[in-house]
């Protein structure tokens, strides 16, 4: 089943022309990492995929319904499907983080208790503590248990490991790995790591300058000579010098 | 839902020391403070406390929407939290709503604060048909305030510049709305300033509602017609603010 179809999509601020073109499918099970340089358009392609972000050609599909010919309701009825952590992951930051939970659980109408996620999510010891007092990991991991209110089909990450340490990352990557499995939960991210991308991603898109450079399974990368991941974004990805 | 919206939303400014202080403590205790030093003092007809109490319950509403409603969505804006809610599928109008109930909830404990200190400390007399009409008047600057508010704020991406603004805005209104300094003991060039406050107009039509003493004069008419022409020219430019999201 197609979750995610787009087609030519295009975006641009005032004259900078962000997205040219994109073409872009994700499936129902799938774990797919978007990468490419700072600037080369990841982040406002998550956002139009989410429904945050308008976009000026081209035609994006969620689970077969067009986003732009999508009523009200329609959208809001999208949008209890899907469920995303932003860059940089923010709430309000005065409020305390079982506080947050209780507020998101009414915005998704979830059945999912605040007590079951803060025990799954391990959240006990800072359930009292205000979301902006919290360190970057620890603020992911709230916003990942925020998005599971939801039970989303599909996820959307934008850079949900930058700035963790190796334990938390561990951590998120159990619980992301665990929903897609045991849900059968789509996830589309962005991230510089490739060493994640090489473990836990089935297909990699790599954006260049707004465009799709490639975008095939990670295996068959691996399989056209590469000896990681990381040797594929080397030899794929110019560094900022090289391109000048 | 919009409970639970309004039951956060009022949580939240209780915990923002910034926007309690502005808009629920530096008015009343200006207006006891004035009241310590005028409260003998009688202006043509009326005491200190039938001047000054419509003037800081105005104040309070001022400092309430702009800080608590109009701020606080530019730091919203600012940090995010406003694409993050966008993506939940609450919609937007519950969170205006709420944000508009929150305001004139707030600004009605002002309304009350103001007259209960006015009551217990300048012999305030509360007649409940004057109060009504006046409340009712209130309500309307509410949403003239919340309206030109949200307009002013949604040019703001950041928030310094948005507390500068607001800081700076408070001061002025402070001084050229006639609240506690009479404008016209100030040089022509503060008078003329004082014309294109707004705060300046409503201070002045609230002040004759709530004493009873509303001439329907031409100037009554330029205050009404200088409020209407800003509503409008705020409703046209959140009218045109430039489409974010998908809807």
């Amino acid at each position: 089943m197609t979750i995610v179809q787009v087609q030519n999509l295009h975006k641009s601020y005032g004259s900078h022309h962000v997205l040219r073109g994109i073409d872009f499918k994700a499936n129902a099970g799938e774990i797919i990492g978007v990468i490419g340089k700072n600037g080369a358009g990841k982040s406002t392609f998550l956002e139009v995929i989410m429904t945050v972000k308008s976009f000026d050609e081209g035609d994006v599909q969620l689970f077969g319904q067009s986003i732009q010919e999508a009523s009200g309701l329609q959208l809001k009825a999208l949008r209890q499907r899907i469920s995303a952590i932003l860059q940089p992951t923010q709430f309000y930051k005065s409020l305390k983080v079982e506080e947050l939970l209780h507020l998101f659980r009414a915005y998704y109408q979830s059945d999912v208790k605040v007590e079951q996620l803060i025990a799954d999510f391990s959240l006990a010891s800072h359930r009292k503590t205000y979301f902006d007092k919290l360190s970057g990991g620890w603020k992911q991991k709230v916003s990942l248990a925020i998005a599971f209110l939801a039970k989303p089909k599909l996820l959307i990450l934008d850079e949900p490991t930058t700035g963790l340490d190796p334990h938390m990352r561990q951590m998120l990557w159990s619980y992301i790995q665990h929903y897609n499995q045991k849900t059968g939960g789509t996830v589309i991210l962005t991230t510089h790591s490739m060493d994640e991308i090489e473990r836990f991603c089935d297909k990699v898109m790599l954006i260049e300058k707004g465009r799709v450079k490639q975008f095939d399974t990670v295996v068959r990368l691996l399989a056209s000579g590469y000896a990681s991941m990381n040797d594929y974004y080397l030899q794929n990805v110019p560094h900022e010098e090289d391109a000048s | 839902m919009i409970a639970v919206q309004l039951k956060y939303d009022l949580l939240m400014f209780s915990r923002e020391i910034f926007y309690v202080v502005f808009s629920l403590l530096v008015p009343p205790a200006t207006y006891i403070f004035l009241g310590q030093l005028f409260s003998d003092s009688t202006y043509p007809g009326l005491s200190y406390a039938d001047m000054a109490t419509p003037s800081f319950v105005l104040l309070i509403a001022f400092s309430v929407v702009f800080f608590a409603f109009g701020f606080d969505q530019v730091a919203n804006r600012a940090e995010g939290v406003e694409k993050r809610i966008l993506l939940s599928p609450v919609s937007a109008e519950i969170l205006l709503l709420s944000g508009i109930l929150k305001s004139i909830i707030i600004t009605s404990f002002g309304f009350v604060l103001i007259h209960g200190i006015g009551f217990w400390l300048y012999d305030l007399s509360l007649r409940p048909v004057q109060l009504l009409t006046a409340y009712g008047l209130f309500l309307v600057f509410n949403t003239v305030l919340m309206t030109v508010a949200s307009a002013i704020y949604s040019f703001f991406t950041k928030m310094k510049s948005a507390l500068v603004f607001s800081i700076i805005i408070f001061q002025i209104v402070l001084v050229t709305a006639d609240f506690s300094f009479p404008v016209n003991q100030m040089p022509e060039f503060v008078q003329t300033a004082a014309q294109l406050n707004p705060m300046y107009h409503m201070n002045h039509l609230f002040i004759d509602v709530w004493n009873n003493q509303l001439i329907w004069n031409s100037g009554t008419w330029i205050s009404i017609s200088y409020l209407i022409v800003l509503v409008f020219i705020a409703c046209v430019i959140l009218f045109l603010q430039p489409k974010k999201s998908v809807k």
